[in-house]
């Protein structure tokens, strides 16, 4: 499988030049978890200081701060790609599109796995939530929201980064796709924490995963369009 | 003049249907006569979704054939859509508050979703207005419209599974005028509001999509007007019968 | 019966609105179709005449 081998390089050498990029860069990353973490600060101040109220709420919360700190990773992701008309320059190689949205996602996935560790972490110790016991379930479900996060938010960050409006039109765009993400996955952290009483883990999961292919499969599909401006 | 009669039947249907579903019909023996808004709430939302598959294929088949006919239809669908859309959100709230006490309520999976429906219009209608360039526009618009139209029934069916866990008996299921047994007259005044309905929107969308036609038609000679213009003036400028070869396609020069 | 206020309110904005819309889109055409006419008109006139360049 040649063809498929030399997407996945591409792929791989995409995602490596963004996360090199990243690391040498002017601590853009790590402005954004600070970011999360006061976000994180302020749901507390403005739900609290009721801590039964605050750890009710903890699921939710927690994926808001993801989703609002996502936002910036994911458009600053295409926005290193504007300077020097990167973006075209990619495009010219005769490359599989779908390797370039790929090797973007990577990376999107990797920064926001990033942030929704960390993330998870601050939840624990301001809400007061005991972690302890739900790490595969937490971890899944960490997992397939972020792959979902990183596919629709890498179309759509590809779609505004030209425009004049970008800052506001990527949420715009964006928020209401990602919805059912949203739902599911703060259903699915909310089960993992309570134990699973009734055994619904499962179903939000596979909603997680079949959101993620299919939105993945339309941003591979579609992406190819943008890189024609 | 075909469009205007069936802007005529649409109106003539809708004022029938009107007076059907509001003095004719009884009321219902649960909801009493807020039942009646029923029947325009669900014929807009229906509407609202048959314009906003009607958007996204018009895209589809503009990035397969790149002819703008298809992206006109395409902002047709978008513009009416936005407004059958937001005609059935606010049937439901005003359903809604005499039959449920509340002007919204997260459980019906039908109101949330709607409502997400309303945002990907405003979005894609946005999207839209802050692109110049029509075919980058056409094909921006497009692949949003896709990604948009896949996401709505993965919208639908997760709201089900949320409310699911949470089972509240309602006194009035909208679902209700779907039954299978539900009053002949209920579904017939349905079904004609819907028909009304229907008409009216054939003929917003073509009249829409002329405006598309024209509004593109004066731009395009807007702009080829500049080039020309931009065209003699060099010509003009360098006193010599060659003229600056300039294709016509060219990005705007300025004056 | 309270619920008068709200049906009226329903279905006065759902019938009231298409009407808006419908008679808008008219005007807008309406005005439009002229600038669409005169435009060609000077199409054609430009057609006509000679090339500009010596």
């Amino acid at each position: 499988m040649n063809g498929f081998r030399q997407t996945a390089g591409v792929a791989l050498t995409i995602a490596r030049k963004d996360a090199l990029a990243e690391l040498r860069g002017k601590h853009a990353a790590t402005s954004t978890l600070f970011f999360a973490a006061i976000v994180l600060l302020l749901f507390g101040f403005a739900l609290g200081p009721d801590s039964r109220r605050l750890q009710e709420a903890a699921p939710g919360l927690l994926w808001l701060a993801i989703v609002f700190a996502g936002l910036l990773a994911v458009g600053r992701l295409h926005l290193i790609e504007t300077q020097d008309a990167a973006l075209e320059q990619l495009a010219l190689y005769p490359i599989d599109r779908r390797a370039i949205y790929a090797g973007k996602a990577l990376s999107g996935l990797a920064a926001m796995l990033v942030l929704g560790i960390v993330l998870l972490g601050a939840v624990a110790i301001l809400y007061g939530i005991d972690l302890a016991g739900a790490w595969p379930a937490l971890a899944a479900t960490l997992l397939l929201g972020c792959i979902g996060f990183a596919a629709v938010g890498t179309f759509y960050a590809g779609v505004t980064v030209r425009m004049a409006a970008r800052e506001v039109m990527l949420p715009l765009l964006m928020l209401p796709v990602i919805a059912p993400l949203l739902l599911a996955a703060v259903k699915a952290t909310a089960t993992a924490l309570g134990g699973d009483p009734f055994g619904e883990l499962g179903a939000w999961l596979q909603l997680l995963a079949g959101y993620d292919i299919v939105m993945l499969i339309a941003g591979a599909g579609t992406y190819g369009f943008l890189l024609e401006e | 003049m075909k469009t205007r009669v069936v802007g005529i039947i649409g109106l003539v249907a809708v004022v029938a249907a009107a007076v059907f579903g509001l003095f004719v019909v009884p009321a219902d023996l649960n909801q009493g006569d807020a039942q009646r808004i029923m029947y325009p709430h669900v014929a807009s939302a229906w509407l609202g979704y048959l314009s906003f598959g009607v958007t996204a294929l018009a895209g589809l088949l503009y990035l397969w054939k790149r002819d703008l006919r298809f992206d006109a239809v395409a902002l047709a669908g978008a513009e009416v859509g936005v407004m059958f859309t937001a005609f059935a959100i606010w049937g439901g709230m005003m359903w809604g508050k005499p039959v449920w006490g509340t002007f919204w309520q997260w459980e019906d999976p039908r109101l949330t979703t709607t409502a997400l429906l309303l945002a990907l219009y405003v979005g894609y209608l946005l999207l839209r207005r802050l692109t110049d360039d029509p075919s980058r526009r056409a094909t921006r618009a497009a692949i949003v419209g896709l990604v948009a139209a896949i996401d709505i029934p993965i919208v639908h069916f997760s709201v089900i599974w949320w409310r699911g866990l949470h089972q509240t008996a309602t006194i009035g299921d909208p679902s209700k005028l779907l039954h299978p047994s539900a009053p002949p007259l209920f579904i017939i005044a349905l079904m004609s509001m819907l028909t009304a309905f229907t008409f009216v929107w054939g003929y917003l969308m073509i009249r829409r999509y002329q405006l598309a036609r024209i509004d593109w038609q004066i731009e395009e000679h807007g702009r080829l007007g500049r080039i020309s213009a931009a065209r003699r003036a060099a010509a003009a400028n360098a006193g010599r019968a060659v003229a600056p070869a300039l294709d016509a396609r060219t990005e705007e020069v300025a004056p | 019966m309270t619920d008068i206020g709200f049906i009226v309110a329903a279905y006065g904005v759902i019938l009231g609105g298409m009407a808006v819309y419908a008679i808008t889109l008219r005007r807008r055409l309406a005005s439009l179709r002229d600038v669409s006419l005169r435009i060609r008109g000077e199409a054609a006139a430009a057609d006509e005449r000679p090339d500009e360049a010596p």
